[in-house]
């Protein structure tokens, strides 16, 4: 599998120390301090379900962090965003507070959907949604493109992350036909973590790349990135904004990942091999980020301690202030089925 | 001075609903399948690509799922899109659009993110076009909370309603019936709207109330005329909106009749009429002086043949013998 760089002449080490530079101390510590902040929610809310002070489905976006944190940093927040329902970090990297957040886990009126969406329904200004409709929400990232291009925002795109499991939905190919077909600003991308809950990727698409081989059928640009690398998907992702920002055309990016939990809370992940967990965990893409920033002594190990404690005590005052709220008064109910 | 009239048909009705809103809105727009070159599989959109264009009349691919969340991203972000399904039995390709995401937007992110969109199209029979194409949708939505079901059965409230529609903020279902879009109707030509979630009084009348909506409220009318003819005076509703019901205006004919019988294109089982029935049973139970009755669409798919049709359908016999066994 051969990963997309967009300088293939240099290692996966040279483009590193090349865009570290680049970047700054300020952006890559920034890049850690999130992809901390989302390891750190997704600890704590799965302590705080397996306390029975959070409902519903849990799905943990741990060991994808490198995904959504490398493609917001490369492309801002200033776009439509959707996601699907395993959306924690979206919402946190685009804004939404770890306390609004929490909140709506525990179901509380000060939650990010006010108690109503709980965990795959998470929202902020340019986020669209957590949909919880395999695929269901490709449609949507077409129409936010439609919009953008029809108030002539040029400067705008729309940004659609799904599983792979969403590839086999008719959807998938509805959605990419008519932003192929309509010239769409919209950037499909595929977290292929290999696992649609228990059904490996194998036994649920039938290629065995997904991206090149849907892409090519639709006309359509793709793109193969390694998702477990912060670097590598930064890279990739500024290279798709630009190119995407010239030709407002669709593409399609797979993000190659591992999940290092269940599909959800509930799954014991009895289908994977012991050994298998860890191999992947071995490519941890925070460990990797860390020992990259520490060989270029932008931190050390004390250093990186004390950013996992900071954001771990953001998440338990988080959690203190989603315990302390009110639940939703049983009065609201009815309100917002209806907008005024 | 009495306002200017024009005598239009159902289809022009509409086209001007949605016209006027294109000229006041710059964000309404219309897309789906043959709407823009074609000009309408019925002629609802005749003209409008040529006067707005391609970048507010789209032609889609046949692909309801994909133009309907089109439609309903696009009213997340700004937009007011007017979908047109060639047949709402169409709709069914991309329900999950209209269900999971139009219906519980609203509601689901707290109140963040609203969805001003207009599905519309014909529903229901049209003459032999057997069962796919047939269907009454109103029933299986209206059990979706988040919905507008809105049902106009001539030009007048064809025009208003639809215009109130388009500038509603929520996603409406806006029912249409192939067999009406000939009917004519003179209506004013100054702009007006109707409101949504107003029943409408067709003929007043002491003995019975009749309740139905769309293409059958052309079928009632007649039947009360017979009626009327021999003295016996029917109270036809015309619901016009079927989601949020206008029930005042219903049990307050009910107090006054205490007889009723609702008509209902669509099935038995789980219908709109069974809806009706039940919140009369609840609300005005002690008016009644006879059962609540309906006439609605027998149990089977919808056959191609005619006569069979004809049967399936609610008729106007059977609404008769229906009226005249709860007048006993």
């Amino acid at each position: 599998m051969t990963f997309f760089s967009p300088d293939p002449t240099l290692s996966k080490e040279q483009a590193a120390l090349k865009l570290a530079k680049r970047l700054g101390d300020k952006a890559l510590i920034e890049a850690l301090e999130q992809m901390l902040l989302i390891r750190n929610f997704e600890l704590r809310g799965e302590a705080a379900y397996q306390q029975g002070l959070v409902g519903g489905f849990y799905h943990s976006y741990t060991g994808q962090e490198a995904i959504q944190t490398a493609c917001v940093a490369a492309f801002g927040q200033n776009h439509w965003y959707t996601g699907f329902y395993r959306c924690h970090a979206l919402a946190l990297l685009l804004g939404a507070t770890p306390e609004e957040l929490m909140a709506e886990l525990y179901g509380k009126a000060t939650g990010n959907a006010k108690g109503r969406g709980g965990s795959m329904h998470l929202y902020a200004d340019r986020l669209l949604g957590g949909f919880a409709i395999v695929g269901g929400h490709l449609p949507i990232a077409c129409g936010a493109a439609f919009s953008l291009k029809y108030q002539g925002k040029k400067d705008q795109l729309s940004l659609c992350f799904m599983g792979e499991g969403a590839v086999a939905q008719g959807a998938f190919h509805e959605s990419l036909n008519l932003a192929a077909l309509w010239d769409l600003p919209v950037v499909f991308i595929i977290e292929n973590n290999q696992w649609g809950m228990g059904t490996h990727v194998s036994r649920s698409i039938c290629t065995e790349t997904i991206a090149d081989r849907q892409a090519e059928s639709y006309g359509m640009k793709s793109y193969l990135v390694n998702g477990m690398d912060w670097f590598e998907s930064y890279l990739a992702f500024e290279h798709i904004y630009r190119e995407v920002l010239e030709t407002s055309r669709p593409v399609l990016v797979e993000c190659v990942c591992e999940r290092f939990r269940g599909h959800s809370i509930s799954d014991p992940g009895l289908y994977r091999t012991k050994e298998a967990l860890e191999a992947a965990k071995a490519k941890d893409p925070i460990l990797s980020l860390k020992s990259d920033l520490i060989a270029q002594k932008l931190i050390d190990e004390k250093q990186f301690k004390e950013l996992d404690k900071k954001q771990r005590e953001v998440m338990i005052s988080a959690m203190e202030f989603a315990q302390k709220s009110p639940a939703p008064a049983t009065t609201s109910l009815e309100e917002d089925v209806y907008a005024p | 001075m009495p306002p200017k009239m024009q005598l239009i048909e159902m289809r022009e009705a509409l086209r001007q609903a949605m016209d006027e809103e294109m000229t006041q809105d710059e964000s309404v727009f219309i897309l789906g399948e043959e709407v823009a070159e074609y000009n309408g599989a019925y002629k609802v959109t005749k003209g409008l690509l040529d006067k707005y264009g391609p970048k507010r009349v789209l032609d889609t691919p046949i692909s309801e799922l994909a133009f309907a969340g089109l439609g309903v991203g696009a009213a997340m972000t700004g937009l007011r899109p007017i979908v047109e399904f060639m047949s709402f039995n169409f709709s069914f390709v991309g329900c999950d659009q209209i269900i999971s995401n139009a219906a519980k937007m609203f509601y689901m992110s707290g109140g963040r993110f609203s969805v001003p969109i207009v599905f519309r199209g014909p529903n229901g029979a049209a003459a032999q076009v057997s069962s796919q194409h047939s269907h009454c949708v109103e029933a299986l939505y209206s059990n979706i909370p988040g919905l507008i079901i809105v049902a106009p059965s001539n030009p007048y409230d064809a025009k208003g309603l639809l215009k109130s529609s388009i500038r509603n903020n929520n996603p409406i279902l806006f029912l249409e019936s192939e067999l009406d879009y000939g009917l004519k109707e003179e209506i004013p030509v100054d702009e007006y709207l109707v409101p949504i979630g107003k029943a409408h009084v067709v003929h007043e009348g002491n003995a019975l109330t009749l309740i139905t909506h769309s293409h059958m409220v052309n079928v009632c009318k007649e039947i009360v005329a017979d009626f009327a003819k021999q003295g016996i005076g029917i109270e036809l509703i015309d619901l016009r909106t079927i989601k949020p019901l206008d029930l005042s205006t219903i049990l307050k004919s009910v107090q006054k009749t205490n007889r009723c019988v609702i008509v209902e294109e669509g099935h038995w089982f789980g219908g709109i009429a069974a809806e009706i029935g039940f919140e009369i049973n609840e609300f005005c139970f002690d008016f009644l002086d006879a059962p609540i009755a309906r006439v609605s669409q027998k149990e089977t798919p919808m056959p191609y043949a005619k006569n069979l049709e004809a049967e399936t359908l609610p008729n106007s016999r059977r609404i008769k013998e229906t009226i005249l066994k709860t007048l006993e």
